[in-house]
């Protein structure tokens, strides 16, 4: 992911999602670095996709979030919903 | 009682009469929205007092029926009995009124009925027509008090007519050939003037429902008056008066109408703002009015005694209930209506010595924040500032449900952390994946000099001197409420020694972008809330808010809700 992520993303993060979990992949990574915007409704997301990963089998880690995104997630306790990785 | 205008130069007022606050409320916006200045009243009692203080100075009423004390009906009773009031256009808000409770009200004396909920835009074009009726009926009553009593001795005579002009000028003249002039003026204004519009002119119902909406009445009549087809038609009227009554014969040289249906009220048009003229006229003006033929022709005859001595009404509205805009503007009212009020903060103030203002700003028209606040005794204040992830009427909804669940929730209102985690375990089991919200729950001790509180992802709080010397910061870290129903939550200080004050505030503030495109974030807000203390000026959400926005350039960009909270205490 890059730049932003926000409420008008979640049509596309769908998209990715349901895609990566219909092939069978009990690991996804969303690599956070190159973003440097979340708002609440991107958490929101992440979230759904914490739910939906799991209904799956398959586990969500967030790698290396950066600047706001990282504060936002550390504000946010995050850190004990999802594995992630600096 | 409120008032939407100090100056009222100039402005047409409305009496609103409604004892919901967020009834009141919304009416208020509407109308000061519409350009009219308006006077709140809670109750029939309260504006009673209001218009026999200045009977004059309202062009309409607004008014609600089901109230305490003084009901809408009661309170009608009282204006249509009093002189100076009895041509005044009451509008009737019900929200339940059948085909015979609308014929009794117009009987009387409700000029328009609108159905609750209330459609906004069709109660400003209801709130026209009112206000045009009151204008055309003070022209027509100073006209009448002008005219001669010549007329009385009319015996018998023909006159014609093109315009809705001359239809006035005609009808307010041979009103004063009945003892009754004041009600007949405005049952022959009604049957002149439907006689161009609807006889000569061919402007059918449904026409005229459209040209009103589009505020292309007048502009209509003017433009067919000009064209060849209807620039030789005239309406004549022939009067005769004999022993006990005087009879008014108006012809048009239009194809006439099914006039049937016009002459009774029309259950399917009880709600319509006008096409009742003619059935109004016949039951509250004339002793009887007949048509003739195939409509062209109509006979009005007043007996000795005159029309009964009632006002103008003349129609009624349909709710188009399927309006989204309106439900939003309801919605938005219903959500503001959560919150404090003034005069709640200012008992707040006086019982526990806590000064609270606040500035709540939707994104849209409705909003994901909410906050409330909850006296804990004499010196303890428990308050909450919560943002929802979603947006729209889902943040707002529920927004609505954690209000109700805090007030239900008595236990541990003086322990945030208990009181934190017990609301999210609750708030956990309803909330859709994917929605949550940031939270900060607090309790404001005066005694303890601090503010004790459980965070859930909130903005940080901000404590800073009067003076804006120190400004110091807590902490906002903690799992948002509603993810995780098992949640702990950590119980934190922040001091607030006396000469303090502390600042809460919901993401939108921080994430507003400055004119170089970058968000102010939060220790942009602390510097801001400094600055703007040690400059001097107000102390309050608004006025810090205000300095916040404007340090971070000319026209910083908002992106989300913003609710500010501004805690002081009531001495200093």
């Amino acid at each position: 992911m890059r730049d932003q992520l926000t409420f008008a993303d979640r049509a596309a993060m769908d998209t990715v999602i349901s895609q990566a979990l219909a092939n069978g992949i009990k690991a996804v990574s969303v690599n956070l670095e190159r973003l440097d915007y979340m708002d609440s409704a991107g958490l929101g997301m992440l979230l759904t996709l914490r739910e939906r990963a799991g209904k799956s089998g398959a586990q969500i880690r967030l790698v290396k979030p950066q600047g706001d995104v990282k504060e936002l997630l550390s504000l946010a306790c995050f850190d004990t919903l999802f594995p992630i990785e600096n | 009682m409120g008032d939407g205008s100090p100056t009222a130069d100039g402005h047409t007022r409305i009496l609103i009469v409604d004892d919901e606050r967020m009834n009141r409320a919304l009416l208020e916006a509407a109308l000061s929205h519409g350009g009219y200045a308006w006077t709140s009243a809670e109750d029939g009692l309260a504006a009673w007092d209001i218009l026999d203080a200045a009977p004059t100075d309202f062009a309409a009423i607004l008014l609600d029926q089901n109230m305490p004390r003084m009901t809408g009906l009661q309170l009608l009773a009282r204006i249509r009995a009093d002189e100076r009031l009895t041509h005044l256009p009451v509008v009737m808000q019900t929200a339940y009124a059948s085909p015979d409770d609308i014929v009794e009200g117009i009987t009387a004396g409700v000029s328009y009925y609108l159905a609750k909920p209330l459609n906004i835009k069709l109660l400003m074009t209801v709130v026209a027509q009112a206000v045009r009726d009151h204008d055309l009926l003070c022209r027509l009553l100073g006209d009448i008090d002008r005219q001669t009593a010549a007329f009385t001795l009319l015996d018998s005579a023909v006159f014609r007519f093109r315009t809705p002009d001359e239809a006035n000028m005609l009808a307010v003249a041979l009103a004063r050939s009945s003892p009754c002039s004041r009600n007949l003026v405005v049952g022959l204004s009604e049957v002149f003037t439907n006689a161009v519009e609807h006889g000569n002119l061919a402007i059918g119902h449904d026409e005229k429902t459209r040209l009103l909406n589009e505020q292309r009445w007048s502009e209509e009549i003017a433009r067919r008056l000009a064209l060849p087809e209807y620039a030789e038609r005239w309406v004549t009227v022939e009067v005769q008066r004999q022993t006990d009554e005087i009879r008014f014969t108006v012809r048009d040289q239009g194809a006439g109408f099914d006039w049937n249906k016009y002459l009774t009220f029309d259950p399917g048009r009880v709600f319509s703002y006008h096409g009742r003229g003619i059935a109004m006229a016949r039951k509250l003006y004339f002793d009887d009015l007949s048509y003739r033929g195939c409509g062209n022709e109509v006979v009005c005859t007043v007996r000795a005694a005159g029309g009964l001595p009632l006002p103008p009404g003349e129609a009624a509205v349909r709710q188009q209930a399927d309006d989204t805009h309106d439900d939003m503007v309801t919605a938005s009212a219903m959500q503001v209506g959560l919150l404090p009020t003034a005069a709640n903060l200012a008992e707040i103030e006086a019982q526990t010595g806590w000064r609270i203002s606040s500035l709540y700003r939707p994104f849209a028209t409705v909003s994901g924040d909410i906050w409330g606040l909850e006296p804990l005794g004499e010196h303890r204040l428990a308050i909450h500032l919560a943002d929802f992830s979603s947006h729209g009427m889902a943040a707002a909804l529920h927004g609505f449900h954690l209000h109700t669940l805090i007030k239900s929730m008595g236990e541990d209102r003086d322990q945030p952390a208990a009181f934190l985690a017990r609301l999210n375990q609750r708030m956990a089991g309803f909330l859709p994946v994917g929605h949550y919200c940031a939270m900060i729950y607090g309790v404001l001790d005066l005694r303890e000099s601090r503010f004790t509180y459980a965070a859930a992802a909130a903005m940080r709080p901000v404590g800073a001197d009067l003076d804006g010397r120190r400004v110091w910061s807590g902490d906002g870290k903690g799992l948002p409420v509603g993810i995780l129903p098992a949640t702990t939550y950590v119980e934190r200080q922040i001091p607030l020694p006396p000469g303090a004050m502390l600042f809460l505030f919901s993401d939108g503030l921080p994430e507003a972008r400055q004119s170089d495109g970058k968000p102010i974030g939060c220790s942009g807000v602390s510097a801001s809330v400094g600055a703007a203390l040690k400059a001097g000026g107000e102390i309050d959400a608004a006025s810090l808010v205000g300095a916040i926005l404007t340090r971070a350039g000319e026209c910083p960009h908002l992106r989300d809700d913003l609710t500010a909270i501004c805690c002081r205490r009531a001495a200093e």
